[in-house]
């Protein structure tokens, strides 16, 4: 319950505010939901502009018949095999019969089999791979052949064709057929000799194609190039077996027949007419291709790592004097890997193998091809960057012959993205900071305000509702200081009040005193005129009587008359333990039949204030005392305790006897509260009757304590009670502060 | 000649019974109710005392401004302030504005009946030459008990009938302690204890006003006052 309470209590106003502010992250929500929005409308405008691109190279090519004229565009299909498509090799190729310098062989190569065969004998023991590559100004082309015996041509052998040998056809330019036949007699350079239809022609050497052949453990490796000035568009090739010398050909494998000029396979190499066109297009950032109806690409610029968008180059690189700064470093060293936990860079470096060089695929180029310029989102496919395609058709007469396809990556606008999240994160941590002070600030404030008046308010009201003292009021203007205010005004009517009440008494026995005169002095005339004896005892004790009420109210007023004298006492330097065993001295004379026991271990306490008004409290209290003694034994003590503040006196009178009730203990000292039944009254009485009836009895009023708090008020000192237990008994206990 | 005495005292009652005292007394008592009748009274003719109470009527100071007018009349006149209100700041006031004694109206009629002749014999007294039966000294302290005057290193102290009691009845016997009933008692008071505490610290204010070394009358906690006589040691007594 109590740990309860306390957890309850600790939720204070900071922390509500705190709790409130929260809400402020619906801001930071909101700018990253913004940038969202952004990056979707920069990519549709992305998107827009790619297809723009397209579509403006698209009309670069359209109608230009001529550039498709040699290619095999117009062919209402392609066979695979067949017809052949030229990659655009990147470097150099070193005629040596190996494959290593030709990139991604085994996936360009195509394999040739029996179902390529052209004629074959028993059983066929062939067959071979082929890539066609382009490079500068030669075809190149490798053949890795698989064959258990390579049969040379013998060296004085006339024929060409008795042996392992490669025949190779191709159109020249003008659409005449040109007839090879590669024929070695060893391993090394190869042997191209030029043949015509008529079998009886003598084979010219070709000198214009050279290359390599090279022995493998499986069968022979030929690579060889081919002038691009001597090739037109169709092509074939074809490898004849023969298993035993000087023997006819068992077995053939090719591409086509590369005798016939009709059953000749179309060679598409990369065209330097559109790809002259594509390379003004180069500057766009983006990655073009173009492709022919087949998907064959025909040109393509531009690369994907590098084609960013028109968005990638709009962030400045910062200046030195820039990057000498304390927010940059700042922002460089802490806030950015803070961000980039959470944000991610565009890779540089992704992997999309998506296209094959030569041939591309995909939805829309399959629309592009079909009269519909398409657009298309794909991740790479390594899944680090998202693509963004757009194709669109190229028309010839009407007819789709091609399509240009341009490729970006978002990494732009994901860059540029970043930099806007950066910048909305830095401005909403900024705020945030800004805001979480402000408000913490504001929040202590407030706060603090508010446990200050709530302690002004609890140190003005002691435990017993007493009015300890007044309130400051605030002077600001707003609803605390209203509060504060309140509270003031509240105090002194409440303190007001309180003095009333405690000053009734007094004012009650002014009030009284004018007809209790009228009495007295009525009665003292009476007694003036009678003089017998017999009436004047009626009038003695009538006289008794006023005089009692009479004493009742000097007591009443006794308090009030205390504080106005109090207020215009001076203080002065007197030792309190003179005065009090001068007291103790006096008591035990006027009290003979009790006991008083003074004990102190001090040679001299000086103290600053009024000597009398603490005689004045020593009678109250031992009067006290003395009253509810049941065994005529009071202790008086007298100390500097040590171990507390040295600079109180520590009084304590004990007296064994009647306990306090425990509830009313705290209201003891208050005016008019009287809780104990003196038990000792009667024997007062008895033991001093002179002086009793001198007295007139004093009346119980509950006053003694009230003045004795009055006293010790004065000299800033505090008085309390306390039961002590074994002999039961009460311990005033009285501190008074020294003079320091 | 017999004395005249006015009482102002708008409460009928206490009025009456207090002339009706005076006047079996001896006294010649007119009465008053108010402000201006006793004024108008007083502008025809001075009595030989006037008991004045403070609040008359709706006036609350009223008495003040009585005793105000008449000490302007006559330097001499006995006045007595005799009233319901015994704080500490009303019995200043009123000695300070030239009353000759401040009594509660508590105080028993035989009491006021004592000072109201005291007042009429030191009055007497000062017609007469000084006579030496009636002087007492100690030390410094000159008290002529007929003319109801102190003297301190022969500087009068203007004292009140009740204060001249008092002191008269510490120096009677120096050295003794003398409890607050027994000054009570001598000084035909009845008071309470914080009451006297006030009367002895005027005393001593008077004492210091014409002696700044003055330190006679000495405090003797829980049980009383003492005067201490010059040639003693202090400290003797001292604790």
């Amino acid at each position: 319950m109590e740990i309860n309470k306390r957890i309850q209590l600790r939720f204070g106003l900071r922390a509500k505010l705190l709790l409130l502010s929260s809400f402020l992250f619906v801001i930071p929500w909101f700018g990253y939901q913004y940038v969202w929005e952004m990056e979707k409308y920069l990519r549709f405008g992305q998107e827009q502009t790619l297809v723009g691109t397209a579509r403006a190279l698209a009309t670069a090519l359209h109608e230009r018949e001529n550039l498709f004229n040699n290619q095999a565009s117009f062919l209402p299909n392609v066979e695979q095999g067949k017809d052949l498509y030229g990659y655009q090799l990147t470097e150099a190729i070193q005629l040596d019969g190996l494959h290593n310098d030709w990139p991604n062989f085994s996936q360009r190569a195509h394999f040739y089999n029996e179902q390529q065969k052209l004629f074959s004998g028993t059983s066929l023991n062939l067959n071979f791979k082929a890539s066609v590559g382009k490079y500068d100004k030669y075809l190149y082309l490798f053949f890795q052949v698989v064959d258990k015996k390579v049969v040379f041509r013998g060296n004085n052998n006339r024929s060409i064709i008795n042996n392992d040998h490669l025949a190779l056809s191709f159109t020249d330019q003008n659409n005449k057929l040109n007839r090879f036949i590669i024929s070695n007699k060893q391993a090394g350079w190869i042997s191209a000799f030029s043949i015509t239809d008529n079998a009886d022609d003598i084979p010219q050497p070709a000198a214009h194609i050279q290359g390599h052949w090279l022995l493998t453990p499986q069968g022979y490796n030929i690579e060889l190039r081919v002038p691009l000035a001597t090739l037109g568009d169709k092509i074939a090739f074809a490898f004849f077996d023969v298993n035993e010398s000087e023997t006819k050909a068992i077995s053939a494998i090719g591409s086509a027949d590369p005798s016939q000029l009709n059953s000749l396979g179309t060679i598409l190499v990369p065209s330097p007419e559109i790809e002259r066109i594509v390379k003004g297009m180069r500057y766009t950032n983006s990655s073009i291709w173009v492709v022919d109806q087949h998907h064959r690409v025909l040109a393509s610029a531009g690369s994907l790592k590098s084609a960013s968008g028109v968005w990638r180059d709009t962030e400045k690189p910062a200046s030195e004097s820039e990057k000498n700064s304390l927010w940059y470093q700042f922002e460089q060293q802490i806030l950015l890997p803070l961000y980039y936990k959470i944000l991610t860079k565009p890779p540089t470096d992704f992997i999309d193998k998506l296209y094959d060089a030569g041939h591309l695929s995909g939805e829309h180029i399959v629309s592009a091809l079909s009269g519909y310029a398409k657009s298309q989102w794909r991740l790479t496919t390594d899944k680090q960057a998202l693509v963004l395609s757009a194709a669109y058709p190229i028309f010839i007469n009407e007819q789709v012959q091609g399509a240009v396809i341009v490729e970006e990556t978002t990494n732009g606008i994901r860059t540029l993205r970043n930099r806007a999240l950066e910048k909305l994160f830095t401005v909403i941590l900024a705020i945030m900071v800004l805001g979480a002070l402000t408000f913490i600030t504001f929040a202590t404030r407030i706060s603090s305000r508010i446990r200050h008046l709530s302690n002004q308010a609890e140190k003005a009201i002691d435990p017993q509702g007493r009015i300890i003292g007044a309130i400051s009021p605030s002077t600001s203007r707003d609803e605390i200081g209203d509060l504060s205010r309140s509270f003031t005004t509240a105090v002194n009517r409440l303190s007001e009040y309180n003095h009333y009440l405690e000053s009734m008494s007094a004012r009650l026995s002014h009030e009284l005193r004018t007809p209790i005169a009228v009495v007295k002095t009525s009665l003292e005339n009476l007694a003036l005129q009678i003089n017998d004896n017999k009436e004047s005892a009626y009038i003695n004790r009538a006289q008794t009587g006023i005089n009692t009420l009479n004493l009742i109210l000097t007591n009443m007023s006794e308090a009030t008359r205390l504080e106005q004298m109090l207020a215009s006492t001076d203080k002065i330097d007197f030792d309190l333990l003179c005065v009090v065993s001068g007291c103790v001295a006096g008591y035990q004379q006027v009290y003979s039949d009790y006991t008083f026991n003074l004990h102190t271990i001090v040679k001299s306490l000086m103290l600053k204030g009024s000597p009398e008004h603490i005689v004045q409290l020593l009678d109250k209290v031992i009067h006290n005392a003395v009253e509810f003694s049941n065994d005529k034994v009071i202790t008086i003590e007298l100390n500097l305790p040590l171990n507390l503040n040295k600079n109180q006196a520590e009084l304590m009178i004990h007296n064994n006897g009647v306990l306090l009730p425990k509830l009313l203990s705290e209201n003891l000292f208050d005016s008019m509260v009287s809780l104990r039944t003196p038990v000792s009254l009667s024997q007062i009485k008895s033991k001093d009757k002179n002086h009793i009836e001198a007295k007139q009895e004093q009346p119980h009023l509950g006053l003694g304590l009230y003045i004795a708090r009055l006293i010790c008020q004065f000299h800033q000192g505090k008085i309390s009670a306390k039961n002590h237990h074994s002999p039961n008994g009460v311990t005033i206990h009285i501190s008074l502060p020294t003079k320091v | 000649m017999t004395k005249r005495i006015a009482i102002v005292e708008d409460e009928a009652a206490i009025r009456e019974n207090y002339a009706d005292v005076l006047r079996t007394q001896g006294y010649q008592v007119q009465t008053y109710a108010n402000r201006e009748t006793a004024t108008q009274a007083f502008n025809l003719r001075l009595p030989h005392l006037v008991i004045l109470d403070i609040g008359l009527n709706d006036e609350y100071d009223g008495g003040f401004v009585l005793c105000q007018q008449l000490r302007a009349k006559s330097a001499s006149l006995p006045i007595i302030f005799l009233t319901a209100r015994d704080n500490d700041f009303d019995t200043v006031s009123g000695l300070r504005i030239g009353a000759d004694d401040y009594l509660t109206k508590d105080i028993s009629l035989p009491h006021l009946t004592a000072r109201i002749s005291a007042l009429f014999r030191r009055q007497e007294a000062f017609k007469q030459p000084v006579n030496n039966n009636h002087i007492t000294k100690t030390g410094s302290l000159t008290i002529d008990s007929q003319r109801m005057t102190i003297t301190w290193q022969h500087k009068p102290i203007d004292l009140t009938i009740t204060e001249f009691w008092l002191v008269h009845a510490l120096a009677k016997h120096p050295g003794h302690v003398k409890n607050r009933s027994q000054l009570m008692t001598d000084s035909k008071i009845f008071v309470d204890d914080s009451t006297i505490t006030s009367h002895i610290k005027r005393i001593r204010k008077k004492f210091i006003s014409v002696d700044d070394n003055f330190d006679y009358i000495e405090t003797v906690y829980g049980m009383g006052y003492r005067w201490l006589s010059e040639i003693d040691d202090k400290n003797i007594y001292s604790h």
